[in-house]
C-alpha cells in the first residue's frame, strides 16, 4: 500500500498533466455552438465588463469611417424611400382601392446593441453584444448592422448576449441573389475575413459579377432582402452538380461598432407549424 | 518568494488582459500575437510540476472563456507547461546553480534565454494554430500563421522581459 502511495506521489506530475489534458480536451471537442453554458463564453458578467471597458476605449478609432458609411447609407436610402413613395403613389392612382399595401416587415422590430468584443483573426470567430435576456434577446435572433448581415444571436446572457459571426464555418445562411428565386447557402471558408462562398446553387443558374445576393427570407431569423455580399465570381470547390460562387461581404467585420438584433414576433407562432402535427396538437392541450 | 508571487500574481492579471486584446489582432493577414505564454516561461524552475500545470491551465482556461475557444489555450497552456522543463533542461547546464530560479535575460544570459524561449513559442504557436485548424484542409495558411506569429511573438517577448526585468533597479 505504501508503495502504491509513494508510486501516486512520485509521479503526481504525470497525473496532474492527464487530468488536465482530459479536462481541456473534453471542453473542445463538446465544442458545439448550440449547446455551451453562459459561464463558458463570453456572454457571461464578468467578461462583458472588462469587454465593455475595453471596447469604451478602442471603439472611438474607428468613429470615423463608420460615420462616413452611415452618410453614405442614409443618402442612399432616402434616395430609396422618394423613389419608392412615387411608385406607391402612382400605382395608387392606377388602381384606386383596390391595392391594399401591408407593410411586409410589419412582425420584425428592432434592439439596437453596442459590440463590445469581436474577432476576425480565429476560425471560429464570434462577437458580444451588450444587450442580453434583460432587453428581450433570446437565441437565434438575427443580427444586422448598417451595411448588411452580421450574424445570429447564440447564447444569451443576462445583459450581454454572444452571436455567431458569419465569419464562423458553423454558421449557414440561406440566400439568393437579387431577381432570382434560386437560393444557395452562405457559408465562410476560414480564410480571408472580406470573402464568403455562396454554395449549392444550380448549374444552370445565370449570373453577373455585381450581382447583389440577399437573405431569402425561409427563415423566421432574417426577415427577405437584407444585403448579405456582392458576386465577385465563381469559387474554385464547386462540387459536382452545384455552382459555387465567391461573395465579397457588405459589413466591414473588422470595424463592427453598432448592430441591430432582429425580433420576430411571429417566431414561436412559425416554429409551432413547423412541429409535426401531433406535436403542436400535444402542445396546444398543455397550454391551459 | 511572497514579493516573485506577487510579481507573478499582477503579471498573470495584465498579461491575460493584453491577451485578450491581442487575440483581435491579425498582423498582415496572418500573424497573431502569443504574449501571455510569458507567464508560463517565466514560472520559477524550483516550483513543483503541479503547480506549474495548474497555472497554466487556469491560465489557459481563463483566455478561452474570453475568447470562446473552450480548451484550446488550456490545452495548449498545459502542454506547453509540460514541455517546460526538458526544454529548459535542454539549453540550461545543470551545473550552472542559479541563486534566481526565475528564468529570464538576467539569470540566463541573453543566449541560453533566446533559444529557450523561441523553443516553447515555436512549440506553443504550433500546437495552438494545430488545434485550431484541425477541420480544416488549409495548410498552407497554419505554416504561414505558426511561422509569422512564432517570430512576431518572439520579438515581443524580448521586449516585453527587458521591460519586466529588475536589472535598472541593480544598477542604481
Amino acid at each position: 500500500m505504501k508503495n502504491l502511495l509513494d508510486f501516486f506521489v512520485k509521479h503526481s506530475a504525470w497525473f496532474v498533466l492527464m487530468l488536465y489534458v482530459i479536462l481541456s480536451c473534453v471542453l473542445l471537442v463538446r465544442n458545439n455552438p448550440y449547446q455551451q453554458s453562459v459561464y463558458l463564453t463570453s456572454a457571461n458578467a464578468v467578461c462583458a465588463t472588462v469587454y465593455e471597458g475595453l471596447s469604451s476605449i478602442t471603439d472611438y478609432f474607428h468613429l470615423k469611417g463608420i460615420n462616413e458609411e452611415l452618410q453614405e447609407r442614409n443618402a442612399m436610402l432616402e434616395m430609396e424611400v422618394v423613389d419608392l413613395r412615387a411608385q406607391v403613389n402612382d400605382l395608387k392612382m392606377q388602381l384606386p382601392d383596390t391595392l391594399q399595401l401591408q407593410p411586409v416587415l410589419q412582425h420584425f422590430d428592432f434592439v439596437v446593441a453596442h459590440v463590445i468584443s469581436n474577432s476576425i483573426a480565429q476560425t471560429n470567430n464570434y462577437i458580444t453584444i451588450n444587450r442580453g435576456e434583460a432587453d428581450g434577446i433570446k437565441p437565434e435572433m438575427g443580427v444586422v448592422d448598417q451595411s448588411g448581415v452580421v450574424g445570429v444571436v447564440n447564447v444569451v446572457g443576462k445583459h450581454s448576449a454572444r452571436v455567431i459571426s458569419l465569419l464562423n464555418p458553423d454558421m449557414r445562411l440561406s440566400c439568393k441573389l437579387r431577381d432570382s428565386e434560386y437560393f444557395g447557402s452562405m457559408v465562410w471558408d476560414g480564410g480571408d475575413p472580406r470573402y464568403a462562398v455562396l454554395e449549392e446553387l444550380p448549374m444552370h443558374l445565370t449570373y453577373h459579377v455585381g450581382d447583389t445576393v440577399m437573405t431569402n427570407g425561409f427563415s423566421t431569423v432574417f426577415p427577405e432582402g437584407i444585403i448579405v455580399g456582392t458576386v465577385v465570381g465563381p469559387a474554385h470547390n464547386g462540387r459536382g452538380n452545384f455552382l459555387s460562387l465567391k461573395v465579397r461581404l457588405t459589413t466591414n467585420f473588422s470595424q463592427l461598432s453598432s448592430v441591430r438584433v432582429i425580433t420576430n414576433d411571429m417566431a414561436e407562432e412559425l416554429k409551432a407549424l413547423e412541429l409535426p402535427p401531433g406535436d403542436s396538437i400535444a402542445r396546444k392541450e398543455d397550454k391551459p | 518568494m511572497t514579493k516573485t508571487i506577487l510579481q507573478l500574481a499582477v503579471l498573470f492579471v495584465v498579461l491575460i488582459l493584453v491577451q485578450v486584446m491581442c487575440y483581435k489582432i491579425l498582423l498582415l493577414g496572418v500573424a497573431i500575437p502569443l504574449v501571455f505564454i510569458y507567464l508560463i516561461l517565466r514560472l520559477p524552475v524550483t516550483w513543483h510540476m503541479n503547480i506549474t500545470l495548474t497555472v497554466a491551465f487556469v491560465m489557459g482556461l481563463i483566455v478561452d472563456v474570453f475568447n470562446n475557444t473552450p480548451g484550446m489555450n488550456a490545452l495548449c497552456c498545459t502542454l506547453l507547461a509540460a514541455f517546460r522543463e526538458p526544454v529548459f533542461a535542454l539549453f540550461v547546464p545543470r551545473e550552472n546553480e542559479m541563486n534566481n530560479p526565475i528564468p529570464c535575460v538576467d539569470t540566463l544570459g541573453f543566449g541560453a534565454y533566446l533559444k529557450y524561449m523561441s523553443t516553447l513559442v515555436v512549440i506553443f504557436s504550433t500546437l495552438i494554430f494545430l488545434v485550431q485548424a484541425f477541420t480544416l484542409h488549409n495548410w498552407p495558411l497554419t505554416l504561414m500563421r505558426i511561422g509569422a506569429s512564432s517570430l512576431l511573438t518572439i520579438v515581443l517577448l524580448l521586449a516585453l522581459d527587458s521591460l519586466v526585468s529588475t536589472r535598472r533597479e541593480k544598477r542604481l
